[in-house]
């Protein structure tokens, strides 16, 4: 896949650059950063991100602004509103983390009719007029269950903790989970619980069931849930099953004591906050003039065994495993996207 | 009514007269209902963990408590932001330190301390409804938390993490604190000039100053409080959950002021009890658990909560009034 992605980057490198100066187009052009929520570590290292990339660019001079904008509430109509204002400041391009992906399309709609690109990430929205860089959640929760079928041929007992109900990304990869589960039969959820992708949330609700629960061979989780279980059956001195990680910092420091102590196994997986970078590279591309297809599948970042002090080492505490996008990474994920 | 001659209902319409009543035969009947799907020892575990963590619940409904009863429009919704604040602030000091547990916990107090103070503040000296001001100062607080945190997971001190999951015969020793803390500010509630003045302040503001009480002096006193309490719990949740987080006091908001409804505690103001917010915590921990355990999807599970936590309220309301 990588090697794949990188011959097609280095073909659309190469068109670029007999397309001629690239660069220049978007460099008086002004992009935004529309942000619902930062109270977790995970928003906190997406900004971060931003924050590192999007200024080097505009030292670099490749766009003239690039600022990020936080609403305080995490509620549509605030969002709604930043959005409106952002049209009126005068920005060429919108890029989006949505807190809904159908109620902003109003004022997203309104932005576009303004001439402004709305480039919408993680949080995507649904309006046809703006683009989307999509995770493909239904395959994370599906490659989970791939996973444990390869670890475990003879299947198990498995406990699955799920993110915040109605959120759509928690159903996509429960769904994926589920479909993994129903492929792959000698494989039993035997209960399913909600997280909110939270490591004390996930403890409280783990603990709750874990006296109703027989022995458990694996819990497959959503990210941000599996320490919190680990912690939850440390405390009834339960024997601590495979649990599949989220990418944390948090998770990957207890994944890396135990396989210390005891050579326990496992993986992780997760979106790279880093993605807020790849969806400001699409953005440019798109001010830019290039054709760019409107929905586009960024892959997730995946930790396994062998590779896990490498991630743990890059990992700041407190954060997640993260990768940051370059211009080339967004041209190939583009080309990617228009076969 | 013929059941006032009975001797033995007179003890029992009393019994049935207490506000809190509901909370707990909520709690016990969602248990029951639980016990089957639980094999062998699974009763006593399910306690245990409820007790474990409705001691946080506890923690900051007794803070939430006594600022609801100062009357309407009291409340604190700066709880899960000086939470998150104490929790941060503490571990960091702490560094994972032993010798440092002491500092820490002076330091998660002296969050509060100041949280609270400037609540009282905005409130009195700027004349901002309290809703506004614990909310807009929530702001405040939470962002200082993330500049000062950054959401850096520190690992608390080792015995003082083990003081927090300890057990003794199955029941967690900090519940047993907080069981002893309610029961002293029941009495602070009940026997002490500051309690009685703050039931008098929340039943009429006018009429408690006429008569002589330091109404602004009590309000401050249990605005810190209330601070105070939030900052301890997010000093123990920071100590149990392995480390302080951004979002750790999130869920921290309605509890508080679930806890306080549901233990009947009245919404106006004027009438609060402590034995209620044991009660309601326990509820709340075990209805999730009961719903869990009965494998029910999430939209039939926040449907039936809704449903369930209306019966004891609509059960725990149902008494007359005192005269």
């Amino acid at each position: 896949m990588e090697r794949m992605l990188q011959g097609v980057s280095l073909a659309v490198l190469a068109l670029a650059l007999a397309g001629g100066t690239a660069v220049a187009d978007t460099s008086d052009k002004r992009i935004a950063l529309s942000n619902n929520y930062a109270g977790n570590s995970w928003r906190q290292a997406m900004l971060r991100s931003w924050d590192k990339v999007t200024s080097q660019a505009v030292a670099d001079g490749v766009v003239a602004a690039a600022d990020a904008f936080t609403t305080a509430e995490n509620q549509v109509t605030e969002q709604a509103a930043m959005i409106q204002n952002l049209v009126l400041q005068g920005y060429d391009a919108i890029v989006l983390n949505a807190a809904s992906p159908d109620a902003l399309n109003g004022a997203v709609r309104e932005a576009c009719d303004a001439g402004i690109t709305v480039v919408s990430f993680d949080g995507i929205v649904t309006e046809p007029c703006a683009w989307r860089i999509a995770v493909d959640f239904h395959q994370m929760g599906k490659d989970e269950v791939l996973y444990l079928a390869e670890k475990m041929p003879d299947g198990g007992k498995l406990l699955e903790i799920r993110g915040l109900a109605g959120v759509f990304v928690d159903d996509e990869i429960s769904n994926g989970i589920h479909e993994g589960v129903a492929e792959n039969p000698q494989f039993e959820i035997v209960s399913s619980v909600h997280g909110d992708w939270d490591q004390a949330v996930a403890q409280r609700a783990v603990a709750g069931i874990l006296p109703s629960l027989p022995e458990i061979d694996a819990i497959v989780t959503q990210g941000g849930d599996g320490y919190g279980a680990a912690q939850a059956f440390d405390a009834a001195g339960r024997d601590i099953p495979l649990i599949i990680m989220g990418n944390r910092h948090d998770e990957l420091t207890w994944w890396k004591e135990q396989k210390d102590a005891s050579g326990y196994e496992t993986m992780s997986v997760s979106i790279a906050p880093g993605v807020a970078t790849l969806a400001f590279w699409v953005a440019q591309q798109i001010l830019d003039g290039a054709e760019v297809p409107q929905d586009l599948v960024v892959p997730f970042l995946r930790i396994d065994q062998d590779n896990l002090e490498e991630n743990l080492a890059n990992t700041e505490p407190g954060g997640v495993a993260n990768v940051e996008y370059t211009l080339e990474d967004a041209q190939a994920v583009i080309a990617a996207g228009g076969q | 009514m013929s059941a006032a001659r009975n001797p033995l209902a007179r003890p029992l319409a009393r019994l049935l007269e207490k506000p809190w009543l509901w909370a707990f035969v909520g709690a016990t009947l969602v248990w029951l209902a639980t016990i089957p799907f639980t094999p062998g020892r699974g009763a006593g575990d399910v306690l245990t963990a409820a007790f474990t963590f409705a001691t946080f619940f506890v923690i900051v409904g007794i803070g939430q408590m006594f600022v609801i009863t100062l009357g309407p429009g009291n409340v604190d919704l700066s709880i899960p932001a000086t939470i998150t604040l104490a929790g941060s602030v503490a571990t960091k000091l702490m560094d994972g330190q032993d010798a440092l547990i002491a500092l820490g916990f002076v330091a998660a107090l002296g969050c509060g301390l100041a949280v609270g103070a400037v609540n009282y503040a905005l409130i009195r000296a700027l004349r901002i409804p309290p809703i506004i001001a614990t909310l807009s100062s929530s702001f405040l607080i939470q962002s200082t938390a993330i500049a000062y945190g950054r959401g850096l997971r520190i690992k608390p001190p080792p015995m003082l993490a083990e003081f927090t999951t300890a057990r003794i015969f199955g029941m967690p020793v900090l519940a047993i604190c907080v069981i002893l803390l309610a029961a002293v500010m029941a009495v602070v509630l009940e026997r002490t000039i500051y309690g009685r003045s703050v039931i008098a302040i929340g039943q009429n503001q006018r009429a408690a100053r006429l008569a002589g009480i330091a109404v602004d002096r009590t309000r401050l006193a249990t605005y810190v409080m209330s601070a105070l309490f939030a900052s301890l719990c997010g000093y123990l949740l920071a100590a149990f959950s392995g480390g302080a987080s951004l979002n750790m006091g999130e869920e921290y908001l309605l509890a508080s002021i679930a806890v306080v409804v549901i233990g009947g505690t009245s919404v106006a103001g004027g009438f609060a009890n402590l034995p209620g917010l044991w009660g309601a915590a326990l509820f709340l921990f075990l209805i999730v658990t009961m719903l869990n355990t009965y494998g029910l999807g999430a939209g039939i599970r926040y449907v039936l909560t809704g449903l369930i936590i209306i019966a004891v309220i609509t059960a725990a309301g149902g008494r007359k009034p005192l005269r």
